[in-house]
């Protein structure tokens, strides 16, 4: 068959248009411009519970927060700066610092305490918020720019208050454009001990001041536990435990009891394991695990922004917890060789005695879908390969709408050829199964949950926390790309708008 | 618009060739990392900042293999409709379903069941260039005899 010429060309146009026009369509629809509300961001999904008009609350997000007559047990005034610093380790980062440092301060209480936190911004252009990873906090100080308050600019400052009801391992950092600032320094340790604990039982070690541990390696009593933060961070392709990169001596003694509070800061999980001695996992994520057995030749995983706390009696010869291989904590005498990484994991899904939850998960008012995928498409008219969720990409993902007192089931599961550490705001989820495999463990309570790829998790949680929080992948540079999802609550607004200086990726 | 055809088709090629060095220079630069005592793990993968050297060669094969070659090949692919090449339109539609087909095999061989994909990944590789290499010189020898045919008819009408 012999076309025209003309014939031809219209042909050639119309294939053309066939193939760049569902193309150009996608790329306008994935432009998002100016700023906008959380509230209008993403496709309500009510989980088959009753729906509910999500733009107009009473309860402000701002005001959800601790009885502002209380006079807090805990104040802290943090100052951020935007500048050259030198590790405690002695490396030089292009950072930032809070109070001259990075890590910052380790923040600590008690159980039950107040903590008043004053975050003062001194030259970070991008504006700062502080975000207190892992603790529930009433919403007015949950630190997300844009979604809960507005990015404290330089030469502003914003109180955080919050009770630290549950006691356990947390860690605190920046919302505001946290891909970059989290990286380069704007994090510390918050550590909440119970208060029923001794004072002189349980100082906290950090390894940075290693002359200063002297006066609490004097223990006498066995059943005091010595306390050692672990905050690990990479710093400029180089692992740091406290901001000091390989071998960090702690001065303990052989036969000291420790408890090693591993908080990772990065955006992949790290295996962490005991050269030496074996241990046992007592807390994961801010939560004691119901009689912990002992554990030998296993290790940890402890995902982006998640916590496992070790607890190990110092052997003659010492012992080193490994953290990723490449960065350990030597505790006592300098003595055993590092062990290789062990092939085994603890599996927390069988890990410790089972316990009740204090509800029934089975009695859940709101199911959701929580799938994970990559497709080709646009986001924000970029073209890629792009994290997605029930199939949805930036800005549709998914917004989860609950009602207070709500028993809320999630099945999580990945897809995408990449694993996902799945990060609620706010709340606490248990699991209840993988891979359709119930546990049969200590409840296993987390705030920043593992997801490989190709696995599935079913988590529960009560909806007892008013607001409205982000559930979103915490390898911060997903985030940044668009993997955020939100927990929507019934009656809450929020006054703040995503966009105009507010970046909380 | 046959030129751009031919043009685009080397451009992949030479891309291609990129994709090679760099995940080449990538893994001689983690070997290299791994004997100085260095560990590399997830955490450290994911890192963004200040990475060590050798993770640019899989920074580069990502961004080249991910975003600009499936960019150009759409491109030649819409190119070929106004190429009126024998076979033209045939030849750019396998090169833009190929380097579809290695896009998928990069990402799932990277996932936790099926590194044997990675062979497929690496053979398919092979392949995808040798098409768009034939896609390439066809395109110009086309080019070439039109162009010969034009000085001949030129000389004719002398």
């Amino acid at each position: 068959m012999r076309l025209s010429r003309r014939a031809r060309t219209l042909a050639a146009v119309v294939a053309a248009g066939a193939v760049l026009g569902p193309v150009g369509w996608l790329w306008q629809d994935s432009l998002v411009l100016g700023s906008f509300s959380v509230m209008a961001a993403g496709e309500p999904d009510f989980g088959g519970g009753p729906a509910f008009d999500h733009h107009h609350g009473d309860r402000v997000v701002a005001t959800v927060g601790e009885d502002p007559t209380r006079a807090p047990d805990v104040t802290v005034t943090v100052v951020a700066r935007q500048e050259r610093f030198r590790l405690p380790g002695g490396r030089e980062v292009d950072g930032y610092t809070l109070n001259g440092t990075s890590p910052g301060p380790v923040i600590e209480a008690r159980q039950g305490e107040l903590v008043e936190v004053t975050l003062r911004n001194e030259s970070v252009a991008d504006g700062v918020t502080l975000h207190w990873h892992g603790i529930d906090v009433p919403n007015a100080a949950d630190g997300v720019a844009g979604v809960t308050q507005d990015a404290v600019s330089p030469g502003d400052e914003f109180v955080y208050r919050f009770v630290a009801e549950q006691a356990g391992t947390y860690w605190y950092h920046s919302h505001q454009a946290s891909h970059v600032q989290v990286p380069r320094g704007l994090f510390g340790a918050v550590v909440v001990r119970p208060s029923d604990v001794d004072d002189d039982a349980t100082d906290v070690t950090d390894v940075t001041d290693v002359t200063d541990v002297t006066d609490v390696t004097d223990v006498t009593d066995v059943t005091d536990v010595t306390d050692i933060v672990a905050l690990a961070h990479i710093f400029g392709g180089t692992r740091t435990v406290n901001g000091h990169a390989g071998d960090s001596p702690v001065a303990v003694e052989p036969g000291e009891r420790v408890r090693v509070r591993v908080i990772n800061t990065d955006n992949g999980p790290m295996a962490v394991w005991v050269s030496g001695s074996p241990f046992r996992v007592v807390a994961v994520d801010g939560t004691d695990v119901t009689e912990p057995g002992q554990v030998a030749g296993r290790a940890v995983l402890v995902t982006a922004g998640g916590r496992a706390d070790l607890e190990l009696t110092v052997p003659e010869g010492g012992a080193r917890v490994e953290l990723g291989g490449s960065a350990a904590l030597v505790l006592g005498p300098p003595g055993p060789p590092t062990e290789p990484k062990p092939a085994a994991t603890v599996d927390l899904l069988s890990y410790g005695r089972s316990a009740p939850l204090g509800f029934d998960p089975d009695a859940a008012d709101r199911r959701f879908d929580y799938a994970i995928g990559r497709r080709l498409g646009f986001v924000r008219g970029l073209p890629g390969l792009w994290w997605s969720v029930n199939g949805q990409l930036y800005p549709d993902l998914p917004m989860f709408m609950v009602s207070e007192g709500d028993v809320v089931r999630v099945r999580i599961s990945n897809d995408s050829g990449e694993v996902h550490p799945m990060h609620l705001h706010g709340h606490h989820m248990v699991v209840l199964a993988r891979d359709d495999v119930a546990a049969t463990g200590s409840p296993w309570w987390v705030d920043s949950l593992n997801v490989a790829d190709g696995e599935r998790y079913d988590v529960a949680f009560v909806a007892d926390n008013p607001g409205v929080w982000m559930f979103h992948c915490h390898h911060l540079g997903h985030a940044a790309d668009g993997f955020v999802a939100h927990l929507m609550y019934e009656g809450v607004t929020v006054p703040y708008r995503i966009g105009d200086g507010n970046e909380p990726e | 618009m046959r030129t751009t055809y031919t043009v685009l088709a080397y451009a992949i090629a030479v891309l291609i060739v990129v994709q090679a060095a760099a995940i080449a220079f990538a893994l001689a630069g983690l070997g290299s990392w791994v004997q100085d005592g260095g560990v590399l793990d997830k955490a450290l993968m994911e890192n963004e900042e200040d990475v060590p050297g050798f993770v640019v060669g899989f920074i580069v094969h990502g961004m080249n293999g991910q975003l600009l070659i499936p960019l150009l090949a759409l491109v030649l692919l819409v190119v070929s409709f106004f190429a009126k090449l024998d076979k033209g339109v045939a030849l750019a539609a396998a090169v833009f379903g190929l380097v579809m087909v290695q896009v998928l095999l990069g990402m799932f061989s990277r996932g936790a069941e099926l590194p044997l994909l990675g062979m497929v990944h690496g053979a398919n590789a092979l392949v995808l260039f040798t098409v768009v290499i034939v896609a390439a010189r066809r395109a110009r020898r086309v080019g070439e005899s039109a162009a010969a045919q034009v000085a001949v008819s030129h000389r004719a009408t002398v």
